[in-house]
């Protein structure tokens, strides 16, 4: 059994119907129509302890949703979940000393008070005895390279830094599992870097186990073995983030480079053409024919060089959210 | 450190983040004093209004004096930050924690008193010893009282306005509400003019609804208006008013929270 449990996972809104301008308005005065929003629908999956795993999904997918269900922000409309052998909306403390989330696009900190602040109140709210947290301030602040930030007040902090702040905030508990809602969402390449490569040493070490969602799929790749994808609240895959494209269908990129111009009619015989040049162009094949289709192309085209690659992990994701695959 | 005690320090160590805004908070009671001393005085000087109101010209001037420092006191301003919590979402930081969003609050609202409590306690030192020497029968049981009734007014003063801040649950955009429930709880707490000049059912309405408690009824103790048994019977009334805010905050919290929708990110 995981240490993450989700069964038939469901959570509906309600909300009103306006129509655009006062006239709207007026009219939502006086009656109003009432509509339901299936923002999850039946999710199921299991993580293991120390797993971390992708949790992706177009906007509007459901997965913030979820991620609050499972953190006990959130009261579900049906369906069972166990994180950690507590069902989360109980909100038992022994819960929430065990799990933490940071969300990208909320504040935890205080902002007006320097971020070290906001540390010592966790600690005394989770009860964190002085020599762990002085260690795990330490030992994080170096990691993170924030150590000479620790004084500053939060709202003068740039949003890398400000973030930074916010993951260490959140592991100043040492939490068992961590939930992070699009941890580098605005980042510049690097602190997205620096955070990426944080989040994984401390996966390895601690063996924490991470649900991690991004639309930047550099984050997944670096840092997921598995994925869970969800669109339109349900499950359209879950499983190794390498074998998407085996699902999809294993279909390679054949890139060619030519010599000489060729007429683009003469590359369609060979497979899809997805672009073309006066220097080559971009073929999608199926992985068992690229042998004889490059033979056949090496034969009949002026070839000056050649690569195959495989499909770009975010494109075959890509199909996913557009529902044009549901996975086995 | 207790958790609580640690928010109490944050709240006072926030309120002296920004000075000017302080200090600017702290003058902008001036203005009433002054406007509200310059009417009473033509009031008193063109008619018999002691005699209409049950006042003397000097008592008048004493409880608008008091009265605009214990409303500072007492007052909340958190209503709005609960209210946004809910509407934003802000609300998740607490409840992903192992402490009680009520009792954050609570202890941050005290903190944030403090440097207040520092400026008002020298002023309303200088106010008492000026009137006792005007012949006001002040007594240390008197002042004890009086500080006791201004802490059981400020926490009855935060129960009524955490249910007002709750809300917020039920209804998106109460924040222009408050300006309006702050002038009106103002006003119906005698922290403007004493309610007791108009008499009859006005007098018996402040002594039984909760407002009239969190400010009326500690300057009243102090101004030397109340005998025992009055102040007596109104501690009575502040308690119980307090558990009954308190109560209904708590149910407020338990059906609210079902309903809590965390939008946002």
């Amino acid at each position: 059994m995981g240490i993450i449990e989700v069964e038939h996972l469901k959570k509906e809104f309600s909300y009103y119907k306006k129509a655009t301008g006062i006239k709207g308005s007026l009219h939502n005065l006086f009656r109003r129509e009432t509509l339901t929003k299936e923002a999850v629908r039946d999710i199921s999956f299991s993580v293991e302890k120390g797993e971390m795993i992708g949790f992706l999904g177009p906007n509007g997918a459901g997965k913030t949703t979820t991620l609050k269900m499972l953190s006990g922000i959130l009261y579900p409309t049906g369906g069972r979940a166990e994180v950690d052998g507590f069902v989360p909306w109980e909100r038992k403390n022994e819960f929430k000393r065990r799990i933490s989330i940071v969300m990208g696009q909320k504040n935890q900190l205080w902002w007006d008070l320097p971020a070290s602040d906001s540390f010592y109140l966790n600690k005394c709210i989770f009860g964190v005895d002085d020599g762990t947290y002085r260690d795990v301030v330490t030992e994080l602040s170096e990691l993170l390279d924030v150590r000479d930030l620790m004084s500053v007040q939060v709202r003068r902090l740039s949003l890398g830094e400000r973030m930074k702040m916010e993951i260490l905030a959140a592991l100043i508990h040492q939490p068992d599992i961590l939930f992070l809602d699009e941890p580098t969402i605005g980042l510049d390449i690097l602190s997205q870097k620096k955070i990426r490569e944080f989040l994984k040493l401390y996966n390895q070490q601690k063996k924490t186990t991470v649900i991690i969602t991004s639309h930047y799929m550099a984050d997944i790749e670096a840092l997921c073995q598995r994925a869970v994808i969800i669109n339109q609240g349900q499950l359209v895959y879950d499983g190794r983030l390498g074998d998407i494209n085996r699902v999809l269908g294993e279909r390679r990129l054949l890139s060619v480079k030519t010599s000489s111009e060729v007429n683009p009619a003469q590359w369609e015989g060979f497979g899809t053409l997805r672009e073309t040049s006066a220097a080559g162009a971009v073929l999608e094949v199926p992985q068992e024919k690229v042998k004889a289709i490059l033979g056949a192309i090496l034969a009949g085209l002026p070839v000056e060089d050649f690569t195959v690659t495989e499909i770009p992990i975010e494109e075959s994701i890509a199909r996913f959210y557009q529902k044009e695959v549901v996975a086995p | 450190m207790s958790s609580y005690r640690c928010v109490f320090l944050m709240g006072l160590e926030q309120a002296l983040e920004y000075r000017v805004s302080f200090f600017l908070s702290m003058l902008s009671a001036v203005f009433p004093i002054i406007i509200q001393t310059v009417m009473w005085n033509y009031l008193y000087s063109h008619s018999d209004a002691a005699a209409v109101f049950g006042y003397e010209h000097g008592q008048i001037l004493l409880y608008t004096l008091l009265a605009t420092i214990v409303s500072q006191l007492v007052g909340a301003g958190f209503e709005g930050e609960v209210n946004g919590d809910i509407k934003m979402g802000g609300l998740n930081k607490y409840l992903i924690r192992p402490m009680d969003y009520k009792w954050y609050q609570f202890f941050r609202f005290l903190g944030q008193k403090v440097p207040r409590f520092m400026v008002a306690a020298p002023v309303m030192t200088v106010i008492m010893a000026a009137a006792f020497w005007q012949g006001l029968p002040i007594s240390a049981g008197r002042v004890l009282s009086f500080l006791c009734s201004l802490m059981l007014g400020m926490v009855l003063n935060f129960s009524i306005f955490y249910c007002i801040g709750l809300l917020g649950f039920w209804l998106t955009e109460v924040d222009k509400l408050f300006g309006t429930v702050g002038i009106v709880l103002t006003v119906a707490s005698g922290g403007v003019f004493p309610l007791d000049i108009f008499g009859g059912l006005v007098e018996t309405l402040v002594n039984v609804l909760p407002f009239g408690y969190t400010t009326q009824f500690p300057v009243n103790i102090i101004n030397g208006r109340f005998g025992w048994e009055r102040i007596g019977i109104g501690f009575g009334f502040q308690l119980a008013w307090i558990l009954v805010f308190a109560c209904l905050g708590c149910y407020m919290w338990r059906r609210g929270v079902r309903r809590y929708a965390a939008v946002g990110g």
